[in-house]
């Protein structure tokens, strides 16, 4: 071994075998995972911006209208506002936006309301019920026009009704 | 405020009659209003005289003064009478109001006053909780109503009744009514008609031939759309065995605020848009996924709502068209379609 490659050595490989060295003690004296009391805990904080989130939706905080409307008049369950799809381009901004903004103009247009600060919590809890609601919809570009569904609400707040057994003859 | 470009200002007051009506204007013979009158009537297929009849759905009018909705109801009354075949009679099929407030039902009275034809009403949820239907019985009659026209059998019930359950909670009438606003409300019961309608029914029908084209009004549908927004009737089954001896039963309701259609046994069902806002398609599969409309632009504040007519034919059978406030239609509707 020449003295130049000996020297490459100690610059470059040592403090790289510590490198690795580290990222094993790290590894190894990582912190346990959450304790069941504190998922609880975590889940429960959720769990209240969601329900913050379903009461503004319904009409909870009234200067996000002036004209009796709310969110869930056009979107029970948060039907048809896919979360999922945002950012993405929408006409009346005529560039790509959050889904905040389009919450916003929503309260500030249909509803005619004082729009909220973005990054409020009431903003977060609105945010938090309706992606609540569409856990497991696959993450996509949303098109336009297209007729869109809403989520499958098991978990929610509401009722699911027994059918009456008539369906569909197709 | 209404949003509308000049083309569909052009639709708008350029509705012609459509699906090969008869030019022959009726008179509102027969449509007497809050009386049943099968005794006179003329039933059987063939002794169906074309006409027409026209649906608005869905208005939620509320208080505040000059509410949009108070203007969408008035285009929606402008369209109707501007079509060159004038209907019959109009039928709304519920939800006039949205609170179910006396001056929320009056104005709705007032605005459907301009029609030109006769009015028709049933009650939907929105109408009734507050007062159980005594401000909608002052404005609109009876809720629950039949009656023959050239040939046809109409039928008007009211199917959003549900067990009481505010008695024992100790409810006030709003808090009642405060139940009925969500449209995933948690209301302790699924909507219906309820025994004595059911039984007004059956009586109602007993005397007419199978061959009596009926029609059926109701705010939801006699089917199991999707019970999470009540978008049923709990005893659809009984409604339908009772009508089951016809060979073609009409069913017509709002509540969906959507374009929606199916087809069980001899009966045919059509939802219709509402003139307040649109609802989308619940999370369920459609059988007939062709009669959706398309997503509303939430950018344009008449798109997703409309009305509709129906052209009943000389056979019995019927001819819807929707009639859109904007390009909400799929090809395959966009044109009408038989029932």
């Amino acid at each position: 071994m020449t003295p130049r490659k000996k020297m490459w050595l100690k610059i470059v490989a040592v403090p790289v075998s510590a490198l690795f060295l580290l990222a094993t003690v790290t590894q190894v004296t990582a912190r346990e995972p959450f304790t069941p009391a504190e998922l609880k805990a975590k889940d429960d904080m959720l769990l209240a911006s969601v329900k913050r989130g379903f009461d503004l939706w319904y009409g909870g905080r009234a200067d996000m209208a002036n004209n009796g409307l709310a969110c869930a008049n056009c979107h029970p369950d948060a039907a048809a506002t896919n979360p999922q799809t945002f950012p993405k381009f929408l006409p009346m901004f005529n560039k790509v936006v959050t889904y905040r903004s389009m919450v916003n103009w929503c309260i500030e247009m249909p509803q005619g309301g004082k729009a909220l600060d973005a990054n409020s919590d009431d903003m977060t809890a609105l945010e938090a019920y309706s992606f609540y609601l569409h856990r497991g919809v696959p993450i996509e570009t949303g098109l336009v026009t297209r007729q869109t569904s809403g989520p499958k609400p098991t978990n929610a707040r509401g009722f699911a009704t027994q059918g009456t057994g008539i369906g569909f003859d197709k | 405020m209404t949003v509308r470009s000049d083309a569909q200002r052009r639709k708008f007051l350029g509705l012609t009659g459509k699906a090969g009506l008869s030019t022959f204007v009726a008179q509102a013979v027969g449509v007497n209003l809050g009386v049943v009158t099968v005794a006179t009537a003329q039933t059987g297929r063939r002794a169906v005289t074309p006409f027409r009849f026209a649906i608005i759905s869905d208005p939620h009018l509320y208080s505040h003064v000059n509410h949009v909705f108070d203007q969408h109801l008035e285009d929606a009354v402008a369209q109707v009478n501007a079509m060159t075949t004038q209907p019959d009679f109009v039928l709304v099929t519920g939800d006039v109001s949205h609170h179910g407030e006396a001056d929320q039902l009056a104005k709705g009275k007032r605005i459907l006053s301009k029609l030109k034809a006769p009015l028709r009403v049933i009650p939907g949820e929105h109408d009734w909780y507050l007062d159980m239907g005594a401000a909608y019985r002052a404005n609109f009659g009876s809720e629950t109503w039949s009656f023959n026209l050239k040939g046809v059998h109409f039928i008007g019930l009211n199917s959003i009744l549900v067990p009481d359950f505010w008695t024992a909670a100790k409810l006030t009438p709003a808090q009642r009514r405060d139940w009925f606003m969500p449209l995933n409300s948690p209301v302790p019961g699924v909507w219906g008609v309820h025994e004595q309608q059911l039984e007004w029914l059956r009586k109602d029908v007993a005397r007419l031939s199978p061959d009596t084209p009926v029609v059926i009004f109701t705010h939801s549908p006699l089917w199991d759309y999707y019970p999470r927004w009540n978008f049923q009737v709990s005893d659809s089954r009984e409604v339908r065995d009772i009508l089951g001896k016809f060979v073609n039963v009409m069913a017509y309701h709002g509540h969906v605020h959507h374009t929606v259609y199916n087809k069980i046994g001899n009966l045919t069902s059509v939802g219709t848009m509402s003139t307040s806002w649109p609802w989308p398609y619940p999370p369920v599969e459609l059988p007939y996924p062709e009669f959706q409309q398309f997503r509303a632009d939430p950018s344009n504040t008449m798109d997703g709502m409309g009305t509709a007519s129906v052209s009943m034919a000389a056979d019995g059978g019927g001819f819807v068209q929707y009639e859109p406030f904007a390009d909400s239609l799929q090809p395959a509707i966009k044109n009408g379609f038989k029932v």
